[in-house]
């Protein structure tokens, strides 16, 4: 995508105006359309003078069956029109898992950690490197079983995990929502690297002990943007069966994957993977709308995987000596910006105001026909949107974003903060940059949220969301007793 | 005035046949059909004999005299033949350290055969599937399988990738039901899913008994099928669904511990399959039935029903010694004429087979399915299916039921429609005239038949 931004012209304080101007006519193009008409009307009133249009009203011969008739036909085209519309998908609410304080991982324990299981003096220095440059504070958390010298990545260890992560934030959001665990009529769950059978889905079942006619899911291996892909599903759902509601978990287990061997390629992800986990309640029932957070507007899917570059960037394999892990190729952030320009292709249409889709329209035809050599024009995101929610999935990838789509730094705050206090919590960390957002009593009624999503695949996926009533500063979530530390200034590099 | 009128009446037509059009539209594309389906046909270096295993299991050294006799009489007295595959890094001396490349290979092998002949078959091209399901329970590599395909067959941007994992021996169903509510959402979309199960990087290689078990039934197989909603393919597709129950008794703690895969108490992973899995089975299994029947019973067989239990309980209530313990049964072979059971083993398909009122005729599907391929995993339905098929057994209006177990605990089933007589013989085209055989004996009970005395 290129870098440089619209050319010059816009930095003249006049043009910016004309823009502004130019904006305002598009967009309300319609409501512009109607002044004159309603002039002239208003016009020919004035012209009959008021007796005339007393008698024109008495003349309105109207019997009862008449206007029967009318309000019938109004009633009857108004119950077509919302019997036909889509089933609206309402996000009741979502609670993270906050970690608790004894699974803190320091940079000094990671680096004690990463010497006494590897003993390799080399590689040790280049996840102290990593450390350096990652944006990830302090606190970040890693499972009970990977404080083990050695880690125990046992099956079992691995459902604890599941376990204390899962059932942490099913029971915050049971508490807040007030649900009771037998009116769940969907589950779906998404955790990419850790797939036992029964499956987690069943784990969750057996612990709630819900309903034997619940319509379980169970994704695994879909990596990072999987959470949106569990929102898909439920959508879809949400769809077919009217009055339900859906419970979608999203969560990646750290516990069996991490990487004990020294290939650099494999290292970062033991560098930035943190324990995480995010329980969302969705439904369709038009009385939740009441109490709803938020309406999904649109989620748009991208899979590049038929590119052999885009599926091998993000890969799971052996090293030389057999140690398993997620090798991440040096071309990802070019990948990661083809994805979300394909994204962007389908979802700019969809929420973009018609005064940035016209701009962009009119600079493809210049460019095609007219001169190659005009830049262009990425279209404003920031109109559409109040708050960005970009998957943190590394300091690069947060950069790369914000450069692409021209976000100011509070624009990826969210992003920046979380990675800095969760680290890369994968499929759930959208929903940590949620609820950042909602903590810092950012979130009003009628703001829009973009949640971007980045996988391995390569998938691209984006979810649109609208508020539906502020959100007032939260009294329990995983921000509560940070958030008055948050922002803080992240530096380039931490030296250890 | 009249003008008043004409727009009125006009705008009340329009809104009554777009409205009545809408609902119609909607009706055209809820049904879910299966243009076809290929079963995996492993190459015969795969083939697992007798003799293989014994060898397998004699590589264990952990195993003392009587382990190693248990797992041989449970090998023989399967029902499971010479003829059913493994993957290559058993066969080949590998399976307790399979590299992910093996994993690899045996899903990859299995997936890109299928789908390469599904559409062959079909002559649909892979840039036209909008919806891809993948169903395999115990292996789930990042990029996930279906991403695995989407590069492969270059898929397009905009496809719906659904990769369902640790779902168990009943997943085919499941990833129908995924399809079929997405079809409810979206016009003329085709499907096409992938259900198999991961044998390699599984194999238990301790000592604990009921983690044996698995080592011994499981075997690779596969099979990849396509479904769409468009009405203008109707002509093509073989069956339509006519509905779909899932139960799932997850909240009783039996049911969801009694099929589970976990560390044995030397740490070593096996899949365990606990002694009140048959009880945990029925349970399920009335379960489904209870909500499936009214669905697929005609109204006689119902009222039949409620007539000889309210007979059979004022009898009971008489006398109580002479009646009690009998239960009511249903007629279910006078709603389906076709039944696909999950080939657990040989004691699950008796034990549904009976339950369900079926006699021999009826259960030799599953019976030559489990003799031939073994237990498959969620893909044996299909190759019951198959068995049907090659038999010539399927004729239009046929109603067929897939019905399956698996892991957490669910009972999961399906009612097809046959829409045209079938004839295929697909993965059982080279071996159906040999079936069914004189005899299901293993034909090396000479040489091991010694393991069922002792």
């Amino acid at each position: 995508m290129p870098r440089a931004p619209f050319p010059e012209l816009s930095s003249s304080v006049r043009l910016k105006y004309v823009k502004l101007g130019y904006q305002y006519l598009v967009n309300n193009f319609v409501a512009f359309l109607l002044i004159p008409v309603m002039i002239a009307v208003s016009l020919v009133l004035v012209r009959r003078g008021p007796d005339e249009i007393m008698a024109l009203w008495h003349s309105l011969q109207l019997d009862l069956t008449q206007v029967l008739f009318s309000v019938f036909l109004f009633v009857f085209v108004a119950a077509v029109y919302f019997v036909s519309r889509p089933r609206p998908v309402y996000l009741v609410d979502y609670a993270c898992f906050k970690p608790p304080t004894t699974c803190r991982v320091p940079f000094a324990t990671f680096m004690e950690h990463a010497w006494l299981i590897n003993w390799d003096e080399k590689s040790v220095q280049f996840q102290t490197r990593i450390l350096e440059r990652s944006g990830l504070g302090e606190e970040t958390c890693l499972p009970p079983a990977n404080h083990y010298i050695p880690p125990i990545p046992t099956m079992e260890a691995s459902r604890a995990e599941a376990q204390l992560v899962i059932f942490s934030a099913i029971d915050d959001l049971l508490k807040k929502t007030g649900l009771r665990p037998k009116n769940i009529d969907i589950l779906v769950v998404n955790c990419s690297l850790f797939s036992p059978t029964p499956s987690l889905s069943a784990m969750i079942i057996n612990k709630y002990e819900l309903r034997s006619n619940i319509r379980s899911f169970n994704l695994s291996g879909m990596g990072c943007s999987a959470g949106l892909i569990s929102i898909d599903l439920a959508r879809d759902l949400l769809q077919v069966h009217p009055s339900s509601n859906a419970l979608v978990i999203s969560t990646e287990i750290i516990t069996p994957n991490l990487y004990t061997g020294n290939q650099r390629s494999m290292l970062l992800p033991n560098c930035l993977f943190r324990m995480g986990a995010a329980a969302i309640l969705l439904s369709n029932r038009r009385r939740d709308a009441r109490r709803a957070k938020y309406r999904l507007l649109h989620l748009v899917r991208t899979h590049k995987g038929a590119d052999d570059r885009a599926y091998r960037c993000v890969y799971q394999e052996e090293d030389a000596e057999g140690h398993t892990g997620i090798s991440l190729s040096k071309d990802l952030m070019v990948i990661a910006g083809k994805a979300l320009k394909s994204n962007i292709t389908t979802i700019g249409p969809l929420v973009l105001p018609m005064s940035e889709q016209l701009l962009f329209f009119l600079t493809l035809v210049g460019r095609k026909l007219i001169n190659h050599k005009w830049k262009p024009y990425i279209p404003d995101f920031k109109m559409a949107f109040e708050h960005f929610c970009i998957h943190a999935g590394g300091r690069a990838v947060i950069d790369e974003l914000q450069n692409n789509l021209q976000l100011t730094a509070e624009h990826v705050e969210a992003s920046r903060m979380t990675l800095h206090r969760f680290g890369n919590t994968s499929s759930s960390s959208l929903w940590y940059e949620l609820s950042y957002i909602e903590s810092k009593g950012r979130m009003r009624r009628g703001h829009r949220v973009w949640q971007i999503g980045f996988g391995s695949g390569f998938k691209c996926n984006s979810a649109v969301w609208k508020c539906l009533r502020t959100v007032e500063t939260l009294v329990d979530g995983p921000w509560t007793d940070c958030i008055n530390r948050y922002p803080v200034d992240i530096p380039d590099v931490v030296k250890l | 005035m009249e003008l008043l009128w004409m727009i009125a009446t006009v705008l009340f037509l329009y809104s009554s046949l777009s409205f009545l059009w809408k609902a119609f539209d909607c009706r055209r594309n809820q049904n879910c059909y299966l243009l076809d389906y290929v079963c995996y046909k492993p190459s015969d270096d795969r083939k697992l004999s007798t003799e293989l295993c014994s060898d397998v299991i004699k590589r264990n050294k952990r195993l003392s005299m009587p382990d190693y006799k248990f797992l041989l009489k449970v090998v023989v007295n399967s029902g499971i033949s010479e003829e059913t595959y493994g993957p290559r890094s058993i066969i080949e001396g590998r399976e307790e350290s399979p590299t992910l490349d093996d994993c690899d290979d045996e899903v990859d092998d299995c997936m890109y055969s299928t789908l390469d002949k599904l559409f062959h078959r079909t002559g649909i091209s892979p840039g036209d599937v909008d919806v891809l399901v993948v169903n395999i329970s115990m292996f789930a590599p990042a990029p996930s399988l279906t991403s695995t395909i989407v590069n492969r067959y270059k898929m397009r941007e905009d496809v719906k990738t659904f990769n369902l994992s640790g779902m168990g021996c009943s997943a085919s169903p499941i990833a129908i039901d995924l399809v079929n509510n997405v079809f409810e959402t979206r016009k003329r979309t085709l499907a096409v899913v992938i259900t198999s199960e991961s044998i390699a990087p599984n194999w238990y290689c301790g000592t604990d008994k009921s983690m044996m078990l698995g080592n011994c039934l499981f075997r690779s197989g596969g099979c990849s099928f396509m479904l769409t909603n468009d009405p203008s393919l109707k002509h093509r597709a073989k069956m339509r669904l006519k509905c779909l129950v899932r139960a799932h008794s997850g909240a009783n703690d039996d049911a969801y511990s009694c099929a589970m895969q976990k560390e044995d108490t030397d740490g070593r992973v096996g899949f365990h399959l606990s002694k009140s899995l048959p009880k945990v089975a029925v349970r399920a299994f009335t379960e489904n039935l209870q909500t499936l029947a009214p669905k697929v019973l005609p109204v006689g067989e119902l009222a039949l029903y409620v007539i000889r239990g309210l007979r059979h309980r004022l009898r009971r209530s008489k006398e109580t010694k002479a009646y009690a313990g009998k239960a009511v049964r249903v007629n279910f072979k006078s709603g389906v004429e076709h039944f696909c059971l999950h080939t657990g083993g040989a004691a699950v398909i008796d034990a549904v087979g009976s339950a369900l009122g079926l006699n021999k005729y009826d259960v030799e599907p599953a019976r030559m399915t489990l003799h031939r391929w073994g237990n498959t995993s969620a893909s044996s339905l299909w190759y019951v299916l198959g068995y049907m098929e090659a038999k010539k057994r399927l004729r239009r209006k046929d109603r067929v039921l897939m019905l399956s177990f698996g892991a957490g605990f669910k009972c999961n089933s399906c009612l097809w429609e046959v829409l045209r007589d079938l004839e295929d013989g697909g993965a059982w085209e080279d071996c159906i005239q040999a079936y069914p055989p004189q005899s299901l004996v293993n034909p090396f009970m000479n040489k091991f038949g010694w393991v069922s005395e002792a």
